[in-house]
């Protein structure tokens, strides 16, 4: 099953682009949870182990030929719309909202593993296309994908739901979607969105977004994060404060700094020099993946590159953009970085996908 | 394998998302860039002001001591509750919170919350002073729970005046007012500062210089830990001239005789202040912490007037006690001699008016010796008639009366001796030489302060130098205390040595001779040569007594006793008064205890206890008699 010759075609430089990623980030949740008036914390070992499960997730995503899956791909479809409904009506709830599955040693978060799964079903469902994809088709591709998205909305996580939506675009796209449906399909979202705005946001929501247009008007509340978040990663400066000597991540003005904001402690201790080096990491693994799709043997397997990549890359620009307080504030973690289980775990596997097409591009 | 035309498309599609992901990644580059290296001054700057504060470390006052070094007033550590309005985020939540949680009434909270409403943001407002260990322990709790991170709890050193003893000399210290805030750069609002008495005459000194906390906090305001520490330096230690034991027996004087009043005792070779009361008095450990506002109103409001400084401030008709400057005069101007006889029939006529003396049955031919000693007011009325106002007047003032002692207390008022010039620039009235008679016994428009009234028997009891009074004997500005000179004597003059000793005959005889007359026996001391002179002094005619009737008003009159001792070779002066004490026998009494404490700590003697009663005499001559009574007694 696991031929010799592909242990050759693995993308080493990928995978050590990953871990080089991970490895900064269980750095940066050290140093932002050092804390020597509490006693050490144990969150980079927790993330540790969550790079072992998700190392091993990969090397299960590896083995098997990626058609397997996407052969497989309606039953994992249906199974984990079975389980974010699940999640809906049985899950535990953290901050308000009701995202996770108790397991013995961490919550699972559902919703981070329904990446994988839409870029599945929608690479074997465009896959099985040929040429470019009708009303019907998109119509179709639009419902895979909104169908979990409506779900983890419901939860609620829109930051999550809203990481399909890049998943359904990319493949679309790639699979020859028209440019003017694109053009459409872009202006009906711009339409919507006042729509949305006043029906389907929640107040907090709202808040966020026109405090991102002025923070200053509320200082203290919603503005706080935003105004934080660029002190912070401003006065890093050119080299830095050093590793564990950043003030803001350390006392605590930046709240959740080793999750959603690590990159902002990244730029506040390393500076401009370490985010370059990150930035550079993040594009190298991009540019890389978009290569795997590009030798990929059939569309198929470039669909499913782009699918995983796409919520991938969308993720880490929007949290970036974010974490310099250049965003509204959403909880979006920024993947292989942020403290997480169910994220890391998810996008490893998400990327022995990535490495499993393009390690067989030369097998039938 | 896919058809060509699928394999372009995909291939140029992305490539197409090569670019947009590369062009993504170069605007993000370009943001950091602008954030981290265009802007890193500004955010540099907000992360400090984020992180670090500079805390003010209150200096402590400096300790004041009395001669022998008896601490007398010093500093307590007490706890101040502070709003930093900079790190609310709704300012009328805190408030409601802080009145809350420490038992405070909100208006009052809100009220200085506005008051501070212009300052900068940044500057602590406090809030309680002197907080009560069960406010610091609910602030601090609700302090972690981060709850009111905007609240800020600080020691301070707060003075302690550790017994309730010569308020008036200590004063008392509170808020910088804003107008000497502005007048000053070394102040700032909010800054405790003497109000009174050498609190704020000797301020310079015993005000230290705060330092400054330079420290990292966390995102609620806890302190991580300090960077730098400017250590405040406390202010100047002073000694004062004051005997603690002296005071102690003034006080308790005053205490067991239960008048209120004034007393003031000297070192007549230079003036050193030995003990220095005024009563009623106040608490000055209620002013340390920021007094409230009903114990200032109730101070200010007080027909006793407790804030009134007497010793300094009171200015009172001295009565008989006058007499030895009337005496002076006559002697030294060469009008009399100490042989010079009066006839006291009990009364006598001047230009046409008849006078009387206290003793209705006359005191016979008396000499000036047995005038001081039995207070012969028509011995006197005839001198001053002799002599004439103005030059009274300038022996008066030789003395030490009606003019400033210049003792180092703020806010001294003077007293007036009347002359014909006085009565020209302030009444545009020509001087009648009737007027000369009354002002022969201290009466008419004779006023003294207390303090005045010490200088006079010091210059008696030195032969003419007229010492000024003062507080200040040394300080120690960090190595050891320097003395501090005595200031120089506000005049002096030769008073012929046999002239003089006739006075101090007399005044000797008035507390050492066993005859009827002689008023001031209370202060006799066996071996020490007690001498002195009472006084009463009416606070009101008989007339306007009458016309008050009964009345809740104390009209009782005024006690004197002035002193020195020993007779030959003095060592203490002073003046016991005694409001409303109806007699001076009273206040020789008082003084007999001040004495007696003084002479047994010189010799190393057990100090004397406190009596438990003093045997004064309460009966009030004037009480129950109504009409025309003898004006002058003593």
């Amino acid at each position: 099953m696991f031929e010799r010759r592909l242990y050759y075609h693995i993308d080493w430089a990928l995978l050590a682009a990953i871990l080089g990623l991970c490895a900064i980030g269980v750095a940066m949740i050290y140093s932002t949870t050092f804390d020597p008036t509490r006693g050490m914390s144990r969150l980079y070992i927790t993330q540790l182990y969550a790079i072992v499960l998700g190392l091993g997730a990969m090397v299960f995503m590896l083995t098997l030929d990626y058609r397997t899956f996407t052969d497989k791909s309606h039953l994992i479809y249906i199974a984990m719309l079975a389980v974010l409904l699940y999640v809906i009506f049985f899950g535990t709830v953290q901050m308000g909202a009701r995202r996770w599955i108790p397991l013995k040693v961490f919550n699972l978060q559902p919703s981070e593993f329904a990446k994988i799964g839409v870029a599945l079903v929608l690479a074997k469902f465009f896959g099985e296309n040929r040429g470019a994809p009708s009303w019907s088709d998109l119509a179709i591709g639009g419902a895979l994908t909104a169908l979990p998205l409506a779900l983890i909305a419901k939860e609620p996580d829109l930051g999550t739901a809203v990481t399909l939506l890049p998943v359904f675009f990319a493949v679309a796209y790639l699979a020859g979607m028209r440019m003017r449906i694109f053009g459409f399909m872009i202006l009906c979202l711009l339409l919507a969105a006042p729509i949305a705005w006043r029906f389907a946001l929640k107040d907090y929501q709202k808040s966020r977004i026109s405090t991102f247009l002025d923070p200053s008007q509320d200082a203290k509340g919603a503005g706080y994060q935003q105004i934080q978040a660029r002190i912070t990663v401003g006065s890093g400066g050119l080299s830095g404060k050093g590793f564990k000597q950043g003030t803001q991540g350390q006392l605590r003005f930046l709240p959740v700094a080793h999750n959603d904001f690590i990159f902002s402690v990244l730029a506040e201790e390393q500076g401009f020099a370490g985010v370059l080096a990150a930035l550079g990491l993040y594009l190298f693994v991009i540019l890389r993946a978009l290569e795997a799709a590009r030798l990929a043997k059939d569309r198929l397997g470039s669909y499913l590159v782009l699918g995983v990549l796409a919520s991938f890359t969308f993720q880490v620009i929007y949290n970036i953009t974010m974490s310099a307080g250049l965003a509204p504030v959403k909880g979006l973690t920024l993947p292989l970085m942020s403290y997480g289980g169910s994220s890391l775990i998810a996008t490893l596997a998400g990327f022995g996908l990535v490495l499993n097409v393009r390690m067989r591009r030369f097998t039938n | 394998m896919a058809p060509p035309e699928d394999r372009r498309r995909v291939t140029s599609r992305l490539t197409v998302l090569q670019y947009v992901v590369t062009v993504l990644f170069s605007i993000l580059a370009v943001g950091f860039w602008v954030l981290q290296v265009v802007q890193h001054a500004k955010f540099e700057e907000m992360a400090e002001n984020n992180n670090q504060r500079t805390l003010a470390l209150r200096a402590p006052r400096g300790i004041v001591f009395d001669r022998d070094g008896h601490v007398l007033v010093e500093n307590r550590n007490s706890y101040s509750i502070s709003i930093v309005r900079e790190r609310t985020k709704d300012i009328n939540r805190t408030i409601r919170l802080m009145a809350r949680v420490l038992g405070v009434e909100e208006a009052r909270v809100r009220e200085i919350v506005d008051r501070h409403r212009h300052e900068p943001p940044y500057r602590p407002i406090t809030v309680v002073q002197d907080a009560t260990l069960a406010q610091v322990a609910a602030v601090s709790a609700r302090r972690l729970d981060t709850e009111l991170p905007e609240v800020l709890v600080e020691p301070v050193p707060t003075r302690r005046y550790p017994e309730t003893m010569a308020a008036h000399l200590f004063g008392y210290v509170g808020e910088v007012s804003d107008k000497d805030v502005a007048g000053d750069d070394d102040l700032h609002s909010g800054d405790i500062v003497g109000q009174s008495g050498i609190e704020k005459v000797y301020n310079a000194l015993l005000r230290g210089e705060d330092g400054a906390k330079r420290v990292v906090v966390n995102s609620v305001g806890r302190e991580i830990r300090t960077l730098e520490e400017d250590p405040p330096t406390e202010g100047k230690r002073l000694q004062l001239t004051i005997d603690y034991d002296v005071q102690k027996a003034i006080e308790d004087g005053f205490r067991v005789a239960g008048f209120n009043g004034a007393a003031v005792v000297l070192d007549p070779t230079n003036g050193d202040v030995l003990g220095f009361t005024s009563r009623p008095a106040y608490d000055p450990n209620a002013f340390a912490a920021g007094i409230d506002r009903a114990t200032w109103a109730s101070l200010n409001t007080d027909d006793l007037r407790p804030l009134q400084d007497r010793a300094i401030q009171g200015r009172y008709s001295p009565g008989s006690t006058f007499k030895m400057a009337v005496a002076l005069a006559g002697l030294e101007e060469g009008i009399i001699t100490p042989d010079f006889h009066a006839f006291c029939q009990g009364h006598a006529n001047f230009y046409g008016h008849e006078f009387a003396c206290w003793n209705k049955k006359g005191h016979g031919s008396i000499d000036l010796r047995h005038a001081i000693e039995q207070s012969c007011d028509v011995y006197f009325y005839t001198v001053a008639n002799m002599v004439g106002v103005d030059k009274i007047n300038k022996w008066a003032t030789m003395l030490g009366l009606g003019v400033k002692s210049g003792i180092d207390l703020p806010n001294e008022l003077q007293g007036l001796v009347p002359s014909t010039e006085w009565k020209r620039e302030k009444m545009h009235e020509k001087w009648y030489a009737g007027e000369t008679i009354s002002v022969g016994i201290g009466q008419g428009a004779v006023s003294v302060t207390p303090v005045s009234m010490a200088v006079y028997m010091a210059t008696l009891a030195n032969g003419g130098t007229r010492i000024t009074p003062h507080l200040l004997k040394a300080v120690d500005e960090g190595s050891g205390w320097k003395p501090v000179p005595p200031p120089a004597p506000q005049s002096k003059i030769d008073i012929d040595p046999d002239k003089l000793q006739a006075i101090r005959d007399g005044l000797w005889m008035v507390v050492n001779r066993d005859d009827p007359g002689a008023t001031g026996k209370n202060a006799r001391l066996p071996g020490y040569d007690v001498s002195g002179k009472t006084g009463s002094a009416q606070v009101i005619s008989n007339a306007g007594r009458i016309a008050a009737g009964r009345t809740t008003k104390d009209l009782r009159d005024n006690g004197w006793f002035v002193f020195f001792a020993p007779r030959d070779k003095p060592e203490i002066a002073g003046v016991v008064f005694l409001e409303h004490g109806i007699h001076g026998s009273n206040a020789a009494s008082v003084a007999r205890h001040i004495l007696d404490t003084f002479f047994a700590k010189k010799e190393k003697r057990p100090l004397p206890v406190v009596p438990p009663d003093f045997h004064l005499n309460y009966t009030d001559p004037y009480a129950h008699k109504g009409a025309a009574v003898a004006a002058e007694r003593n």
